[in-house]
């Protein structure tokens, strides 16, 4: 209720919050809600990017006929050894998760998480097709395959030379600011910088890794067209990028941990390695798991280094989910089925974000 | 300062200048000329110092090409989309966190959502939403789907949360509306909080790929990100690889000199944004 006091109107709490809240609502809704909600239409149907472009009604539903077309395959079967290296990892982590929780060393949210997780890889990669059978799609699982192990290759690559940094570069003094100045740095230049630095570094004739090669007498590899190294290539590209909010958060984390503990250590002869591996690291656990799941959630989503660096190549070895997507909409004009892998990764990386969201608060009890 | 801290710094320096050399690499060849790198980039220290030296390559960019446009697109997207960001960040977080309303609890869980989206997830929509409206290439195009962001509203709203309640309650019995109260009392003790945002809309916005290689299809529109991801393709041959070294490191000057100036805030942007959104 608007009230005159005196020659002033003034608004009721209610008022101000709608007037406040107005805009960014409204933008959201037109710009993330409703996208969302039609992204997961657009999914729902059998939609040419060109044919609707030039007639809206040529469109048809289909119901869930895209995600079949895209994950599932005529004649396909599970079997326990049908990819053995994901689903030996994949088991091999349930265990260690179920192990890690009976000893005490993990919490219950993150051996469920890991468990989980472990779990998926195991049975995932077990489905594959029969005889005389094959997948509608051939591209879209060793696209996932690819995404997850770049992942599995970027984040422990990350984590571990962000915590040894983080470990050695805790302290005030100058020289330490500096070294933690050049390490981040990398971290606020553009995916696009970063693949050109690194595309010329690699690149066999005129790189700096060749030339380097060739002054030892060595012969220089052909690192983003080799099959082998093409991963590796975008994944030390990576490492070298996204190296520095790693090494914050750990940084955060390690000057929580008390003093004391140093001080008692440093009686008991614990000191520089030693009382990293005893003192540091138990007290890193929690900080070690959120940065683990923050690197999942961003480098689940690579795309540039892919694009521009390997063009998903040799033979889509590092072919990526995101890429995919987008040469599936844009190249292919496949809406439809570009939207079905769209709400595939929404799916996994929403998964992720709600972990993500239990382990914050936990953090803060 | 013992002795084993002094190693421990020298130990470090090695590893520190290796990941620096990509970098110096990259300025080095820009200042070199282009005939002596078609036939070698490792002169003198492996090409790491530029002798000869030229400034050709950066008069070249500014005089002919698209680089100055590009990056003066980038500046227009970046800054705009910060100052949208900053507007309805501050309304909508104030809002949330310190008045009472009916639907709080809702529009708050409906925000935390929203943190789940991914960018990849709904830029197939927003692709045919704005081929609709005849937005693509223009630089609305490329603001407008960042400025309603979730992690905004929650680093405004944390902020504000944490701000003493009486302060505004000795302006509410003067008889102050809520209006005024968030324009001249909340707003300039939110600075710090508002930098920080304002940083990390930044970074995001000037280094942002996907969305402009979607949206902007016009080189006129591209942003210097964009725009050099299209001349990296063919580097060598067409325009020499100094220029596109040159181009890169144009690229990187603005994101660096605000790390360099604000690397406190920066550092806390980028955690901040890493840890909640």
């Amino acid at each position: 209720m608007p009230q005159h006091q005196g020659a002033r109107l003034v608004l009721s709490q209610g008022q101000a919050a709608a007037i406040l809240l107005l805009p960014f609502l409204t933008i959201y809704a037109v710009f993330l809600v409703y996208p969302f909600f039609k992204g997961v239409w657009i999914s729902l149907h059998d939609w040419n990017l060109m044919a609707v472009a030039f007639n809206p009604d040529a469109k048809a539903y289909v119901g869930l006929s895209n995600y079949e077309r895209v994950m599932w395959g005529s004649n396909i079967t599970w079997g326990a050894w049908a990819s053995p290296a994901f689903q030996f990892i994949g088991l091999a982590g349930a265990v260690a998760s179920a192990w890690l929780y009976r000893t005490g060393r993990a919490g219950k949210v993150t051996a469920l998480a890991m468990g989980g997780a472990a779990l998926l890889l195991f049975v995932l990669p077990g489905f594959h097709p029969g005889e005389g059978g094959r997948w509608y799609d051939r591209r879209f699982w060793p696209t996932v395959g690819n995404t997850i192990l770049f992942v599995g290759l970027a984040v422990p690559g990350v984590t571990i030379t962000a915590m040894l940094l983080a470990a050695a570069l805790d302290g005030e003094t100058r020289a330490k600011a500096v070294l933690r100045t050049l390490f981040f740095l990398s971290q606020v230049l553009s995916v696009t910088v970063v693949t050109l630095i690194w595309q010329i570094m690699f690149s066999p004739r005129q790189g700096l890794i060749a030339n380097l090669t060739q002054l030892f007498g060595g012969s220089p590899i052909v690192w983003l067209t080799a099959e082998g190294f093409a991963m590796a290539s975008i994944v030390i590209a990576t490492i070298w990028w996204s190296l520095g909010i790693a090494m914050i958060l750990f940084l955060a984390g390690i000057q929580d941990i008390s003093k004391d503990l140093y001080e008692a250590g440093a009686l008991d002869n614990a000191t520089g390695a030693k009382a990293f591996w005893y003192i540091t690291l138990p007290n890193l656990k929690r900080t070690i798991t959120l940065v683990v799941v923050l690197q999942i959630i961003l480098h689940f989503q690579v795309f540039g280094q892919s694009h521009l660096m390997t063009n998903g190549g040799p033979n889509d070895t590092t072919q990526v989910l995101v890429r995919y997507i987008y040469q599936t909409a844009f190249r292919d004009s496949e809406l439809g089925r570009a939207s079905a892998m769209a709400v595939f990764l929404f799916v996994i990386m929403g998964g992720f974000s709600i972990l993500q969201f239990v382990l914050g608060r936990e953090k803060d009890q | 300062m013992n002795r084993s801290y002094y190693w421990l710094i020298f130990g470090l320096s090695v590893p520190a200048f290796i990941w620096l050399v990509p970098t110096v690499w990259m300025v080095s060849l820009s200042f070199q000329p282009n005939e002596l790198l078609a036939r070698t980039t490792s002169s003198t220290a492996l090409g790491l110092i530029p002798i000869p030296f030229t400034p050709d390559n950066y008069i070249a960019l500014f005089r002919f090409g698209q680089v100055p446009m590009w990056f003066l697109n980038s500046l227009i997207v970046s800054v705009g989309m910060t100052l949208a960001v900053l507007a309805v960040s501050t309304t909508a977080g104030y809002a949330l966190a310190r008045l009472e309303f009916p639907l709080k609890t809702p529009i708050i869980i409906l925000c935390l959502m929203g943190l789940m989206v991914p960018e990849q997830a709904v830029f197939i929509p927003l692709y045919t939403m704005f081929a609709d409206w005849g937005w693509h290439n223009s630089h609305h195009a490329l603001i407008m789907p960042r400025v309603a962001v979730p992690i905004g509203v929650f680093l405004m709203l944390q902020f504000f949360k944490a701000i003493p309640k009486d302060i505004e309650e000795a302006a509410r019995i003067d008889g102050v509306g809520w209006l005024q109260i968030f324009w001249y009392v909340m707003l300039p003790l939110a600075r710090p909080a508002m930098m920080t945002l304002a940083i990390l809309t930044f970074l995001y916005a000037w280094n942002d790929y996907l969305w402009p290689l979607v949206s902007a299809q016009q080189r006129e529109y591209f942003t210097i990100t964009l725009g050099l991801a299209s001349i990296q393709a063919n580097f060598a041959q067409a325009e020499g690889l100094g220029r596109v070294m040159a181009s890169g490191v144009v690229a990187s000057l603005p994101v660096v000199v605000l790390f360099l100036i604000f690397q406190r805030y920066v550092v806390r942007a980028m955690t901040a944004g890493g840890t909640k959104g």
